[in-house]
């Protein structure tokens, strides 16, 4: 626990390897807790406040998403995906709860759907991740249609079965189209 | 291999990273990622690339969030525990001494139904004697009031009888056969009553076999009137049969239920108007 020492020291953020952490969150170490949070709180909080478009509402639903990470850890299976992929699904499954039920239906002001992404992005666009580079050219990468696609059903919750509806097209171009996108994430990133 | 790649190419891989497959595709991907290596890798490939994605737009929480969440996560661990342990035994003993107080509340409460219910069944039956007794005294005071109420009655009949100005009142006195006999009878010759004073007799009792009977002597003829017993607590005024034009009256001893002729040497009182 290297990582520990050097937080202690420096009070830096923690970072362990990935079967690090899942070793330290099985056994309910702290470290586990202070590294999960150091290491995923902003992907997941971008994430929930993509969804959500709550500030409030938004860091209510990440410490949410930790408890129940924290208390179900037992049900993740590493040889199934990766940690993020099962942590992010969780936040998603809960910010989509959330926002789908009735009271927050009932209280929300929120922007125009349309209007969303540009509006976070200049919104919060000192928070972004300073150390991933290339965020516009990324979104210059990404055709709109893929673009489109991907953030309704990665960010707003969408199942490509209501994507198809809301867009008007066929289920099989959904799926090609979120392939699609998906690739070019993978190039760009590589 | 054909099939592998058209698998992949379809994007169920990517659904099923984005957690929108029904459980059953869901487990049906599994088996063919355990299978197939190269699904393994794809699938991975996808869930770096969302994960970049995702970094790519990562947005900090507030600092202060950071001390709320681990603080939470660090009650969430001491919540589990004590559901584990503590809560089980706190809840026993808490039971225990909940069942102890409620077994001695249920003894005391017993034993106060008990004096209490003995108490009531005492005052029950003093109160039963009450009114037994109450009873009785009132039973009595009405049989008095009714026997005063069927004496102030022969008393008024009596006395109306005495006072109507048509009556007259003829007093028999005793023969040889009884000197000291005596009684009174009331004649009316309008409405042709006769009445004796059952209260003002002094006859000798008569026995069982035999009845005194009154007779009328209407120009020298007797006429029956009727028998009556002498009884000591007989009281009022007896109607006997009616007559007419009576000149005298006499009472004789005769077998019970009376004779057709009077047994004149049994003569006890005769009297004339």
């Amino acid at each position: 626990m290297q990582a520990s020492t050097l937080h202690q020291l420096n009070k830096k953020k923690i970072t362990l390897s990935e079967t690090e952490l899942i070793h330290a969150l099985r056994q309910k170490d702290k470290i586990g807790a202070e590294a999960l949070y150091d290491m995923y709180s902003s992907s997941l909080y971008g994430v929930i406040y993509r969804i959500v478009q709550h500030e409030e509402i938004a860091e209510d639903l990440l410490q949410e998403t930790f408890v129940k990470i924290w208390n179900s850890f037992h049900s993740f299976d590493s040889a199934k995906g990766r940690l993020f992929t099962w942590m992010v699904n969780l936040a998603r499954n809960l910010s989509i709860d959330k926002i789908r039920s009735k009271d927050f239906r009932n209280n929300s002001k929120n922007q125009d759907i349309e209007n969303t992404v540009n509006f976070i992005d200049e919104q919060k666009s000192t928070a972004i991740n300073p150390d991933i580079l290339g965020v516009k050219d990324l979104v210059d990468k990404l055709k709109p249609d893929q673009k489109s696609i991907l953030d309704l059903v990665y960010f707003r919750g969408f199942t490509h079965v209501e994507a198809a509806e809301e867009l008007g097209i066929p289920l099989g171009t959904v799926k090609t189209r979120l392939r699609m996108a998906i690739i070019t994430l993978r190039k760009f990133f590589n | 291999m054909e099939d592998i790649q058209s698998y992949i190419e379809s994007g169920i891989l990517e659904l099923y990273v984005m957690g929108d497959l029904s459980p059953e595709e869901k487990l049906k991907v599994e088996q063919m990622a355990v299978q197939h290596p190269e699904i393994r890798t794809e699938i991975a490939s996808i869930e770096s690339g969302l994960e970049h994605y995702a970094s790519a737009y990562a947005v900090s929480p507030s600092a202060n969030l950071r001390e709320r969440v681990l603080n939470q996560l660090e009650k969430s661990e001491t919540v589990t525990n004590l559901n584990t342990t503590t809560v089980t035994s706190i809840n026993s003993a808490k039971s225990n001494t909940f069942y102890k107080y409620a077994f001695a509340a249920s003894v005391a409460l017993l034993l106060l139904s008990t004096i209490a219910l003995f108490v009531l069944y005492t005052r029950l039956q003093e109160s039963n004697q009450q009114l037994a007794i109450l009873e009785t005294n009132n039973q009595q005071f009405s049989n008095r009031v009714n026997f005063m109420i069927d004496q102030l009655d022969q008393t008024q009949q009596t006395l109306n009888i005495l006072r109507s100005p048509e009556v007259k009142l003829i007093k028999l006195a005793g023969t040889k056969q009884a000197p000291q006999a005596s009684m009174m009878v009331a004649f009316n010759p309008v409405k042709e009553e006769v009445m004796i004073d059952m209260s003002a007799m002094k006859m000798p009792e008569n026995d069982t076999t035999h009845q005194y009977q009154l007779w009328a002597m209407v120009d020298g003829k007797p006429v029956d009137l009727g028998v009556f017993d002498m009884k000591t607590d007989d009281s009022g005024m007896k109607k006997m049969k009616t007559v007419t034009n009576a000149q005298a009256f006499a009472v004789t001893l005769e077998p019970r239920g009376g004779s057709v002729n009077p047994t004149m040497d049994q003569m006890m009182v005769i009297g004339s108007i």
